[in-house]
């Protein structure tokens, strides 16, 4: 296994965000969740925002003035509401993390959420992100919050200018973590200084880990099998050929297509060790790095053969794969569990570049996808990533946007379905 | 003209075999401690040969340059010694019993828990960097430094730390203490040179090591006091395309400076006969006379890591370097100042003479007769440890024990007389033992009946080979990664009860070994293994368990 099994551990930790609206919390807490979910770690996360819009849909500035007390109320109902469904989830639904995301701008708050951890024998950790760059706020509070629930079909101007006067009224009451004994990190303009203060758990270290290679500066991410290889023309899986006549094609159109979707941003291109990642990116007049990482899912003695080859010599194990294609590992082979543990630095270093293509394999850009894309583990192993097809990732505050540009080129399917082997489509 | 990086620390020369180890920076290096280990050969270039005349000409110092012609003493394998600039890189047949993180590495190695390689042999992508330490003493820098070492190790980095505390005591005479005005800021001219040779000497095999050898990541453990000093270093590396982040130790604790200056100042012969407290602060007030201006890390611009009270506070700024500095962070977040021993033992027998993985199988009597033997036998050495170091002036409570063991029963069932006596007992799916997949229940013939090939690929890589379907070191050491970050984290005492090939890797981590000493370690039934952790070295015990006969390994 990847080592993050914590079951037997019976971890609890409840993240709770701090910060200011506008300073990416919930943008923070949602990729959390991602991260964990991808490595097999239950995590939730509850938005008090989002109970509170079940009572009060569009609220004015005022209604989080500390001085309205119906507001005040209301606000703290839906605290309670939250939090409530959170420990019924640790309880009955195997929770490890939850992430209660709110604003949580004042001692008096986080002290009644650390009760309340403590009683339940709940971890409580602290994230606060802390801006004080105007461009940056500005940016986050046009691009979100205008679109936001809260303002739905107001005028983007006038929201815009509510949700300042939001932002002031929280301001008012604000008070940084500055408790030592609490358990915090405290990321200060997105991550330009972060503050690190009594990690009790290697999870706890694991999650500080993350966050700190996270930035928010707006990039995509382009995804592209290898082009059509020998291999893949004669349905063997594995190995290290070159790419077919068709496949050289993609690789000769790949610039343009290219270009076409990046424009005139700067790109970063990284491919796998294999001759064939490498050999459809050759012509992309951008730096390319190379990553072992990157390389498919070694099929150990099944490398070479085809899907019929490996039904008919080993029937049980490709009975066994299709039972469970995510843990199942080919004999002297892997597991896509185990191309996700080798894939984790690739994620790290993602979350921390910028504009980047990948020009990798089947199962590798399965699981990177499950990643952006929140995929299930029942599911991303069965996902259909046709050769010759270039997805745009571009992550956006709420989630990931996906585009697919198809290459005018034909190739085989190299999809196979559950309980058949692979059919070969000229 | 000041040169103001001239500046060291009094850390002790990092040869593995030394079990005394002395962190008094103006203790002369005795003929027992510090025959120049790792760093003999930097007097060997052609370069210093003037350096040798002056010493071999002044009548103090004429000992110690027979000294360093000397063969070192018998107690140090001569092979270790070699510097990272000489041609002696392989590691040597030095034993798996020594910690090897002070050892160089070959341009080749391939390091346990490496994930994959590159060209360039330097992973991520992240090009050269340097680690600056900056910290007063006793503030636990060279452990960091031998920490952070292993570790990258570890992970494939190709690191080295370079002590410059050594390269002083090389420069120095023995019986001289270091000048008095070494420290600050207007020194002397003749002080002057004395630094900028010691800093020479120790930057030259630094970069040594990123040239000749392709490494990756150097630890340079200095005190690096003063910001000049700092700049001066940042502006030099970047010459040479090195990039340079700062980690600082900080304590506001007087409790923890005085519990680093005690497990380290027990060694000193300086000390011998005086009372505790008093040698801690006539320790602490020498630092302060010696370097009495600090300035604290705050560059804004540079990148770096300030930790406090040891890991209680960590504070990163402007880290855009890559994947290392927040992996090292993270690793950072979960080191203590360790103070807890590790114990490795084994389950006792199972009732099925090969323990077949699938079929999980519980104690025979003679196993649970044996996990109660182990449960006295480790009691037994704890006490009398625990006597001993009180009769040696050292009256610390003996710190709590606590039980790993994997979730497979025969291990579990193991530990059950340390649970009936109030030991806390803790299951780790990550400790169940490696996947022996088609080979489970296989004796060795069998092994080679079935599998003739794979036993040859096997015997070729034994470290990264898989067997058909199973698990290998390597993923081993991949999956054990938790444990190991846990058990820096953990002050206690642990013992983990585990099969072999767990006890291998985890082993093979604390003491710095080979990927191919890994999976050749012997652990008996008739041994605990203890490994108690010092600042700069691990150092193991074996302690006989009586009334066991031995087993056979797998």
């Amino acid at each position: 296994m990847g080592g993050y099994s914590f079951q037997a551990e019976n971890v609890q930790i409840c993240v709770i965000m701090v910060g200011l609206p506008a300073r990416g919390k919930s943008l923070i807490a949602q990729k959390i969740v991602r991260y964990l979910t991808w490595l097999s770690i239950r995590a939730k996360c509850f938005n008090v925002g989002n109970y509170r819009r079940l009572e009060t849909a569009h609220p004015t500035a005022e209604f989080f003035d500390v001085n309205n007390s119906e507001g005040e109320r209301l606000r703290k109902m839906a605290a309670e509401s939250a939090i409530r469904d959170m420990f019924r989830w640790f309880d009955h639904e195997q929770g490890v993390v939850g992430i209660l995301d709110a604003t949580n701008t004042t001692k008096s708050r986080r002290n009644w959420i650390l009760e309340l951890c403590r009683k339940r024998n709940v971890e409580p950790m602290f994230i606060e992100s802390w801006c004080d760059d105007e461009d940056l706020i500005m940016q986050n509070i046009m691009d979100v919050k205008t679109t936001s629930p809260d303002y739905i079909g107001q005028d983007p101007e006038r929201a815009a200018l509510d949700f300042r006067n939001r932002i002031r009224n929280y301001e008012k009451v604000y008070e940084t973590i500055s408790e030592r004994d609490l358990t915090y990190v405290k990321l200060i303009n997105v991550g330009s200084q972060v503050i690190i203060n009594r990690i009790q758990s290697y999870l706890e270290s694991r999650i500080v880990y993350y966050l700190m290679n996270l930035h928010i500066k707006p990039r995509c991410i382009w995804l592209s099998r290898h082009g059509e290889s020998a291999f893949n023309l004669t349905g063997k899986i594995g190995g290290d050929s070159d790419l077919s006549a068709r496949g050289r094609e993609y690789a000769r159109q790949l610039p343009q297509l290219v270009k076409m979707s990046v424009g005139d941003r700067p790109l970063t291109v990284w491919t796998s060790t294999l001759k064939r990642t490498q050999q459809t990116a050759k012509y992309l007049p951008y730096r390319q790095l190379t990553w072992k990482a990157l390389d498919e899912l070694d099929a150990g003695q099944c490398d070479g053969l085809t899907y019929e080859e490996i039904e008919s010599r080993y029937p049980d194990d490709f009975a066994a794969r299709d039972e469970n294609k995510y843990e199942y590992r080919y004999p002297g082979g892997e597991s896509y569990r185990d191309v996700v543990v080798r894939l984790e630095p690739i994620i790290m270093e993602l979350e921390r570049q910028e504009n980047i293509m990948i020009v990798t394999h089947q199962a590798v850009l399965r699981c990177i996808y499950a990643y952006f894309m929140n995929v299930s583990q029942d599911q991303s192993p069965w996902m259909e990533v046709p050769l010759h097809t270039l997805i745009k990732l571009e992550p956006k505050a709420y989630g990931t946007e996906v585009i697919r540009i198809k290459a005018d080129i034909p190739a085989v399917s190299t999809y196979r379905e559950k309980g058949q082997s692979a059919k070969i489509k000229k | 003209m000041i040169s103001l990086s001239l500046d060291s620390s009094p850390s002790p020369s990092p040869s593995p075999t030394v079990s005394i180890s002395s962190e008094d920076h103006d203790r002369p290096p005795s003929p027992m401690a510090n025959a120049p280990s790792s760093f003999a050969s930097s007097l060997s270039p052609p370069g210093l040969s003037t350096f040798h005349a002056d010493l071999a000409t002044s009548p103090i110092t004429g000992g110690f340059a027979s000294q360093m012609h000397l063969s070192p003493p018998s107690f140090t394998s001569p092979m270790r010694t070699q510097s990272v600039g000489s041609k002696y890189l392989r590691r040597q047949s030095s034993s798996v019993d020594e910690d090897a993180v002070h050892d160089a590495l070959s341009p080749t190695h391939v390091s346990p828990a490496q994930l994959y390689s590159t060209e360039s042999g330097r992973l991520f992508h992240a090009g050269k960097i340097c680690i600056v330490l900056v910290g007063l003493p006793a503030r636990g820098k060279t452990h960091l430094a031998v920490s952070l070492t292993r570790y990258l190790r570890w992970l494939g980095v190709k690191t080295h730390a370079f002590h410059l505390g050594d390269y002083r005591r090389v420069h120095i005479a023995p019986g001289t203490d270091v000048p008095d005005d070494y420290f600050l800021v207007n020194a002397s001219p003749s002080t002057v040179i004395l630094r900028q040779r010691v800093m020479a000497a120790c930057k030259a095999d630094v970069y040594r090591f990123f040239e000749e050898d392709r490494g990756q990541v150097a630890i340079y453990d200095a005190v690096n006091p003063t910001s000049a000093g700092r700049r001066v270093l940042v502006k030099e590396f970047s010459q040479r395309g090195i990039q340079t982040l700062f980690i600082e130790s900080i304590c506001d604790k007087p409790e923890i400076i005085e519990a680093n200056v005690r497990s380290v100042k027990i060694s000193s012969p300086d000390y011998i006969g005086w009372d505790e407290k008093e040698a801690i602060k006539h320790y602490l007030r020498r630092i302060s006379d010696k370097i009495p201006h600090y300035e604290t890390l705050d560059e804004p611009e540079f990148s770096y890591i300030k930790l406090y009270n040891a890991g209680e506070r960590i504070l990163l700024n402007n880290s855009r370097m890559g994947y290392l500095p927040n992996r090292i962070v993270f690793y950072l977040m979960n080191l203590h100042i360790k103070a807890g021993c590790v114990y490795f033992a084994r389950a006792g027998k199972s009732t099925e003479q090969m323990p077949r993985y699938k079929s999980d199988p519980r104690l025979s009597d003679e196993g649970r007769t044996y996990a109660r033997i182990l449960t006295d036998t480790l009691l037994e050495h704890r006490r009398s440890e625990h006597t001993a170091r009180g009769t040696h002036g050292d009256n610390s409570p003996e710190r709590e024990l606590i039980v790993w063991t994997s979730t497979r029963r025969r291990t579990i069932e193991t530990s059950t007389e340390f649970e009936k006596r109030g030991f806390s007992c803790r299951q780790r799916p990550q400790l169940s033992q490696m996947h022996p997949g088609s080979c489970d229940g296989l004796s060795g013939k069998e092994l080679e009946k079935q599998f003739p090939e794979e036993v040859e690929l096997h015997k070729k890589d034994p470290y990264r080979h898989r067997f058909p379907r199973a698990e290998s070191y390597h993923d081993l050491a991949v999956r054990l990664e938790p444990v190991i970050l846990e058990m820096e984290r953990i002050p206690n005492d642990i013992l983990i009860i585990a099969h072999v090939s767990v006890l291998r890797v985890l082993y093979g981590y604390l003491m710095a070994c080979s990927p191919f000493d890994i999976p050749a370690l012997d652990f008996e039934r008739n041994e605990i293994v203890e490994i108690i952790p010092s600042a700069y070295n691990n150092k193991v015990k074996r302690i006989k368990i009586y009334g066991v006969e031995e087993s056979q390994t797998l």
